[in-house]
């Protein structure tokens, strides 16, 4: 493994704790910011982003060009905030300039992440469907140069109707890129509609498996079940790329977020400020 | 240009001991053979291809640990490119424009251009060659590749300009698209060491003094001819320039030629706008330029229909005879 960057050593309770501060920094975000926010899909990949950031990569916000260091690279590129509130408890970036200046001109943080404006960023993306073909050549370069850290990504479900997302996998598995990992955000739900109803995207991890790739599947806001998922992935050394299904919720952790169309995007009033913070607690009591 | 048979050793070429200067020789083959080489001095070159390219045998044969033929998968080929070049590499994509430049289109400007990749993509069948039809044309491609941030944009006709290009090009940042014809037989224009290449400089492959042909590409070659039946037959003196370089496009030059021929033709094998001719023209218009005459010949708002490069030429209106005719008219 990466010798020269070292993981924190956080558990599942620390995790737990870490995800809840990420989902509260993004609800707070979305009640200063005047625009739109994609909280729905923000929400459903929180977990799975502090999973990474937290716990599972090998980053150092201080070295940020490091060889060694695990690639992350945002497919669905609209989760950016999420991102980079997850770095910033990490300690990349400051959440108060986040909160700040995002989507403000001359700002780095904007609605999908640009690496050549903020440092930190492996990957510019927005487009859906350009993150794996991206990790799948930063794999190969790990791979063919002999280098042993793991090239992440994450992307939604519902961008994996991409095709470009389909030739990456053939070619993924076709250079034995076991230094791939996929994780997927399967909230079941695209911008406008519920994804099983518009797109049969099942039997989803059997499309997977049939393109050559090793399948795991996971509750995707269950902290123990995640982090019990990365730490059985295969070496980064081996041959086969992963993908991990992430059974999630969009808008996971605000009740009346939760599996709803009209919460893809959109702000917060104080008033409804209150109510999520209020679900948010709720929840995590409850839990 | 002569075009007498003569045989000479092309400098940096070391492989092609000698050709027959006139005759045809095929880009392809340097591109293989300069890839090769430069494989040797930069170890973070790479090449890849959506199986394409027969002639990147050399290189994937000696260095088979930067060589990806991803297949029929022209997204994910650029885009692994890009990742390739993120992680410090000098990605070459090859491959046939028409795909490349409009499948493969958005990765080129979102994953390539946006983040100001060093990814060259390098392929064929720019124009109306190769008798595949209208599928198989590019000839959007340059119109689309100038209107990209950050894209440096070339069309090449000379076979060894191509691998002077590829050489010069490794030390470029940013991204950089060669278009070529067929590739298989070009006709070698320039004598190797008798014009300078350089990247963003157009070259006057033929002086002038009654009018300025433009071209670019193969069009370089019937622009020359063009010129031989304009002094014989008519007595014109015809400038030929060869405009390699469509972005950024060499303005000193273009304003030199307003100044010393005042009237300007330009013939290409792409769409009549969108190419060389509407770069030119920006420059015109931008510089409040005054010319004394000005045609665009090229491929009109057509499909263009099977047959061979000439043929299509010919019937386009931007052939041989309609380059004269077109110098003709602009310094009746």
């Amino acid at each position: 493994m990466a010798a020269t960057i070292t993981r924190p050593e956080t558990d599942v309770s620390e995790l737990e704790d870490l995800s809840y501060e990420l989902r509260e920094k993004l609800l707070l975000l979305c009640g200063e910011y005047d625009g739109s926010v994609h909280i729905g899909g923000d929400l459903s990949c929180a977990d799975i982003l502090t999973l990474l950031f937290q716990y599972g990569m090998h980053v150092d916000p201080q070295d940020l060009r490091n060889p060694e260091r695990d690639r992350f690279v945002l497919s669905k590129g609209h989760a950016a905030v999420c991102m980079y509130i997850t770095m910033a408890i990490r300690g990349f970036f400051d959440y108060r300039e986040i909160v700040d200046t995002y989507g403000q001109l001359g700002s780095a943080y904007g609605m999908h992440p640009c690496k050549v404006q903020l440092p930190g960023v492996e990957v510019s993306t927005g487009s859906l469907g350009h993150g794996l073909p991206l990790a799948t050549g930063m794999a190969l370069h790990g791979k063919r140069s002999g280098m042993d850290h793991r090239v992440f990504t994450l992307m939604g479900d519902g961008e994996t109707g991409e095709g470009s997302v389909w030739e990456a996998a053939l070619a993924a598995h076709s250079n034995n890129l076991g230094n791939l990992v996929a994780f997927i955000d399967r909230n079941r739900q695209l911008m406008t509609s519920f994804s099983e109803e518009r797109v049969k995207l099942e039997p989803y991890p059997d499309k997977w498996r049939a393109f050559g790739w090793n399948v795991i599947e996971v509750d995707g806001h269950d902290m123990a079940a995640l982090v019990q998922a990365f730490d059985s992935l295969p070496a980064p050394d081996s041959d086969v790329p992963t993908v991990v299904i992430c059974d999630t919720v969009k808008g996971k952790g605000v009740d009346f977020m939760e599996r709803n169309l009209a919460w893809h995007a959109g702000s917060l009033n104080d008033t409804d400020l209150a109510r999520a913070l209020a679900s948010l607690a709720h929840g995590r009591k409850a839990a | 240009m002569s075009t007498a048979a003569k045989t000479v050793t092309a400098p940096g070429t070391d492989q092609i001991t000698s050709f027959t200067f006139g005759e045809l020789l095929s880009s392809r083959t340097v591109i293989g053979q300069t890839l090769k080489e430069l494989g040797e001095t930069h170890d973070n070159l790479w090449v890849l291809t959506p199986d394409i390219g027969a002639t990147l045998v050399e290189f994937r044969d000696t260095y088979p640990d930067r060589f990806v033929d991803v297949g029929l998968s022209e997204q994910a080929c650029v885009g692994i490119a890009a990742g390739l070049a993120n992680e410090g590499n000098i990605p070459v994509v090859s491959g046939m424009l028409p795909f490349l430049s409009m499948r493969a289109l958005e990765q080129v400007r979102s994953d390539i251009c946006y983040p100001n990749l060093p990814v060259k993509i390098v392929g064929t069948h720019g124009g109306l060659v190769g008798n595949g039809g209208s599928t198989h044309y590019a000839v959007e491609d340059l119109g689309l590749m100038t209107s990209l941030v950050n894209m440096t944009v070339t069309s090449i006709g000379d076979p060894l300009m191509v691998g002077e290009v590829l050489r010069q090009s490794m030390a470029m940042t940013g991204p950089l698209y060669i278009r070529l014809a067929v590739g298989k037989k070009d006709k070698v224009v320039y004598e190797p060491g008798s014009v300078q290449i350089e990247i963003g400089k157009g070259i006057t492959a033929r002086e002038g003094t009654d009018l300025t042909l433009f071209a670019h590409g193969e069009t370089v070659s019937q622009a020359l001819d063009a010129a031989g039946i304009l002094a014989r037959e008519h007595g014109i003196n015809a400038r030929v320039v060869d405009m390699f370089t469509l972005k950024p496009i060499d303005e000193d030059l273009i304003l030199r030629c307003a100044e010393e021929t005042g009237r300007f033709v330009v013939v290409e094998d792409h769409l009549t706008y969108g190419g060389l001719a509407s770069q030119i023209a920006d420059v015109i218009a931008d510089r409040g330029i005054r010319l004394d005459g000005f045609r665009r010949l090229g491929i009109p708002q057509v499909f263009a229909g099977f047959g061979e490069d000439t043929e299509l030429r010919d019937k386009h209106g931007y052939g041989l005879q309609a380059t004269v005719d077109a110098a003709l008219a602009v310094t009746a």
